[in-house]
């Protein structure tokens, strides 16, 4: 029973099947309204579905320079981490895998997609691929410090009330934090540390001021230049996850709570209030600022979305 | 089932790669009006790519010049079957008025099969929408001639 419990968690509830499905629409979503953002009708809320299936009827080339297992197999080491971290994200009260530091656990899995995409791309052997991995490291340096920071904080003012001045690391220990003080971002010592967070989730997703190491109008979508088929499908499959589990995992930071007690209307909410960070954070941005530079990307995040998080920790740290 | 929904994606979501092979820039301007507001061509799930391996139709504007004859048979053989040829304008199909040129090596169909051929000089934004529907025709008359 067990296993069967785990098996049906990781392949269909919370994990591939309900993310990819909801990642996918929730790109969707995006695409539609940087549309209409523009004035543009825009694809179907479902293009991203289409996108998937049509790569997977296309033939699969492999380059003669790459090398072959690796440049298979990255996609799929991508997509299994992404699928893990999606089974420790609590919806409200509703966790499938919860252990006393989930946040740790989450912090390393999520770098192994960007990891995958390093090793997939440098597999593939073009110079094309060579510049954006080099951009997607700086991506990783720029995004990890303040996202570290901030996760603090948030683990500061929960271990300060429940874990007498303990950090905390537990990700359902937050939420019951909040169900019983009220969603994290109504205190405001932790509103800097939100907008940090709302900054982070583009770069983490690789969405438009900070998508450096995709830029397909400069690199030629950098390390995916040589893919396609199935592997490019799985690696758009990894983008549309990671935009949920981000999103998603803002939503368990700052705006859970007790929730309503049902499941069904509980997941509803979650994927509602997700589909709205989606909006504010990534199509805003993607509709309002062109791309950024490499190393302007560096520069700002770590002085503005950095200074915002630390100004939280503090805040937090003399409060009370 | 699966391959009926395979089918169904290949016309909503067909990917384009721009290849000029030295236009004059009045067919690539013409094709970058198709994706801005007023044509919006991503309604049907059109989308520029930026890598020859992520498109399934591609669009060849300009006469074929000796600088890009390789480059282009090179750029067509890197395209993952399914794929659908389109050429833009006179220029591919005729070499146009650079036609008798001592750098022009066209037109287009000495050296690959084209699908759809979509005229004038530069085509309407209309006439190239208009061609590119009946290239999501033919590509899915491929895909099912793949399996
Ligand atoms: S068809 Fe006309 S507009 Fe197009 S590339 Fe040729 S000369 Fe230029």
């Amino acid at each position: 029973m067990v296993v069967l419990k785990y098996l049906f968690n990781v392949l269909v509830f919370p994990g591939l099947l309900f993310s990819a499905l909801v990642g996918l629409i929730l790109s969707g979503l995006d695409r539609k309204i940087v549309a209409r953002m523009q004035k543009r009708i825009g694809p179907p809320l479902i293009q991203p579905i289409y996108d998937f299936f049509k790569l997977l009827g296309k033939e699969t080339i492999v380059p003669r320079a790459a090398s072959r297992r690796t440049f298979l197999y990255a996609p799929v080491i991508g997509l299994l981490a992404l699928v893990t971290v999606s089974l420790f994200i609590p919806i409200f009260k509703y966790t499938a895998v919860s252990t006393v530091a989930d946040i740790i656990v989450i912090l390393y899995l999520l770098t192994i997609p960007a990891v995958a995409l390093i090793m997939g791309g440098a597999a593939s052997g073009s110079p094309y691929a060579g510049v954006g991995i080099s951009r997607e490291m700086v991506a990783i340096i720029s995004y990890e410090l303040p996202l570290v920071i901030v996760l603090l904080t948030i683990g500061k003012q929960v271990g300060m009330v429940l874990n007498k001045g303990a950090i905390t690391f537990s990700l359902s220990q937050i939420v019951s934090y909040q169900a019983e003080y009220g969603p994290m971002i109504t205190n405001w010592r932790l509103i800097p540390a939100a907008l940090a967070l709302l900054l982070i989730i583009p770069i983490k997703v690789g969405s438009v001021p900070f998508d450096i190491a995709e830029a397909e109008i400069e690199i030629c979508e950098g390390p995916l230049v040589e893919y396609s088929g199935a592997p490019l499908a799985i690696f758009k499959l990894n983008h549309a996850i990671k935009m949920f589990i981000m999103t998603s995992l803002f939503v368990t930071l700052f705006l859970s709570g007790k929730g309503t007690g049902i499941l069904i209307v509980d997941i509803i909410l979650q994927i509602l209030l997700s589909a709205v960070i989606v909006v504010i954070s990534i199509s805003t941005l993607k509709a309002i600022t062109a791309r950024l530079k490499v190393e302007q990307v560096l520069k700002f995040f770590w002085t503005y979305p950095t200074a915002l998080a630390l100004l939280s920790l503090i805040l937090v740290w003399i409060g009370r | 089932m699966f391959k009926k929904l395979i089918e169904k994606s290949f016309e909503k979501s067909p990917w384009l790669f721009h290849l000029n092979t030295g236009s004059c820039n009045g067919c690539d301007i013409e094709i970058v009006s198709v994706i801005t507001p007023r044509y919006d061509a991503e309604r049907m799930g059109f989308k520029l790519t930026g890598s020859p391996r992520h498109a399934d139709i591609v669009l060849v504007t300009g006469p074929i010049t000796s600088q890009s004859r390789d480059r282009l048979i090179r750029t067509l053989a890197q395209v993952p079957d399914p794929k659908v040829v389109v050429s833009i304008g006179s220029c591919p199909r005729s070499t146009n008025v650079f036609n008798g040129s001592y750098s022009v090596e066209g037109p287009l169909d000495k050296y690959v099969p084209i699908d759809v051929s979509i005229a004038g000089c530069p085509p309407k934004p209309e006439a190239i929408i208009d061609g590119l529907a009946k290239a999501i025709e033919i590509l899915r008359e491929k895909r099912r001639a793949m399996k």
